[in-house]
């Protein structure tokens, strides 16, 4: 694996990171909002 | 510094992301992510959820039916205007009683439209801190305006031989009043109802959600304070300690109203709705079930009162109103 393939890899963790955890801050200020749980029921 | 130790820094520096760029795409995907919850809704809801355009039929806005600012309506009428009888179907707007516009419900009325049916959103004086509007008042003029609706879709040539009556959070409580209470006066039979987290009655131990379960002088100043708001009257703290408010509170119980000759009814709630008590909910499924009407009450368990958590279960809901509809409203 060369060297950009690599910092590429980690760029790519770090935005799947952070898409999941967008969604999942939506849904808490929503729940908080609302009512609700973190996890169950749809897909993040 | 020894030159190999020198090589050795720099060896790393080369090696490692340069954090800036970590932070730019940390902070891109996660407003992508944030948005993607709201830009991203599941493909069938497409099917429930219409533009209204001139295709579909005619629109008619703001007609009035009473002498207050918000007395107003709107009237989706099909396009196929040859039939001999239609059925309509009202919904009332959300918005805790104190806000909220008929316009917010266009996509749901254009979808019941497009299925054939006259389709009207009803406006109702929304409660403020200068007036004295409550849900009983609300519910009246519910009452007055089924018949001016029925009236206005016949001289427009649409005849209506049944209708049904929902809507969503506190349109959802007064479809369920004016379906379960006032039915009976209704110009033509409600065939059916439907809607999500209305409150349905008012017994302060389900109102956890408000913290009214405590039994506390404050929980029941609370209590006496936000039912008397709500019915437009002074309940005095005394009549909640002894319970007599139960009975003052039936004019906007909507579950206590439920009769074996009762609509046909799709309900949805969520269990951890924090606006309006989910116990309650579970007084109407009771109702229900006791007076053996024909209805599903879906329940979402990892949701609140947006119903948002738990998408399987919301097509679910949609597909039973369908169902229903289909069965006691049929677009002949």
């Amino acid at each position: 694996m060369t060297l950009m393939q690599k910092r590429l890899l980690i760029l790519l963790i770090v935005a799947v990171i952070a898409f999941v955890l967008g969604r999942l801050a939506v849904r808490a200020v929503m729940n908080l909002l609302l009512g609700g749980t973190l996890f169950g029921g749809n897909f993040l | 510094m020894s030159k190999a130790a020198d090589n050795t820094i720099k060896k790393k520096k080369v090696k490692t992301v340069p954090i800036w760029m970590g932070i730019l795409v940390f902070l891109v995907a996660f407003g992508a992510g944030a948005a993607s919850k709201f830009a991203i809704t599941p493909k069938w809801t497409k099917d429930y959820s219409v533009q209204w355009s001139d295709e579909l039929g005619t629109l008619k806005t703001d007609l009035p039916y009473g002498e207050g600012e918000a007395n107003k309506f709107d009237l989706y009428l099909p396009k196929d205007n040859t039939k001999e009888a239609y059925g309509l179907a009202v919904y009332l707007h959300a918005g805790g009683f104190t806000s909220g516009d008929k316009i917010g419900d266009r996509e749901m009325l254009s979808w019941l439209c497009s299925k054939g049916y006259v389709a009207a959103g009803i406006n109702y004086t929304l409660r403020t801190e200068t007036n004295n509007a409550s849900v009983l008042t609300q519910s009246d003029e519910i009452k007055a305006a089924i018949p001016q609706v029925i009236a206005a879709a016949r001289e427009a040539g649409y005849p209506i031989d049944k209708m049904t009556i929902a809507g969503g959070s506190a349109g959802h409580a007064l479809a369920m009043i004016y379906a379960y209470r006032d039915a009976g006066d209704a110009p033509v039979p409600v065939v059916f109802t439907f809607g999500g987290v209305g409150p349905s009655c008012f017994y302060k131990e389900d109102w956890d959600n408000y913290g009214l379960d405590q039994n506390t002088e404050e929980s029941d100043l609370a209590a006496a304070g936000l039912f008397s708001a709500m019915l437009g009257e002074m309940i005095p703290v005394e009549e909640i300690k002894d319970g007599s408010y139960i009975q003052r509170m039936k004019p906007i119980s909507a579950a206590a109203y439920i009769t074996p000759d009762a609509p046909p009814t799709v309900v949805a709630y969520g269990t951890h709705d924090r606006v309006q008590p989910f116990k309650a909910s579970l007084r109407l499924k009771a109702a229900l079930e006791e007076n053996h009407v024909d209805f599903k009450y879906i329940e979402f368990p990892h949701s609140g009162h947006g119903l948002q958590n738990d998408d399987a279960l919301s097509r679910q809901w949609m597909a039973a109103i369908e169902e229903y509809l289909d069965k006691y409203m049929p677009v002949k």
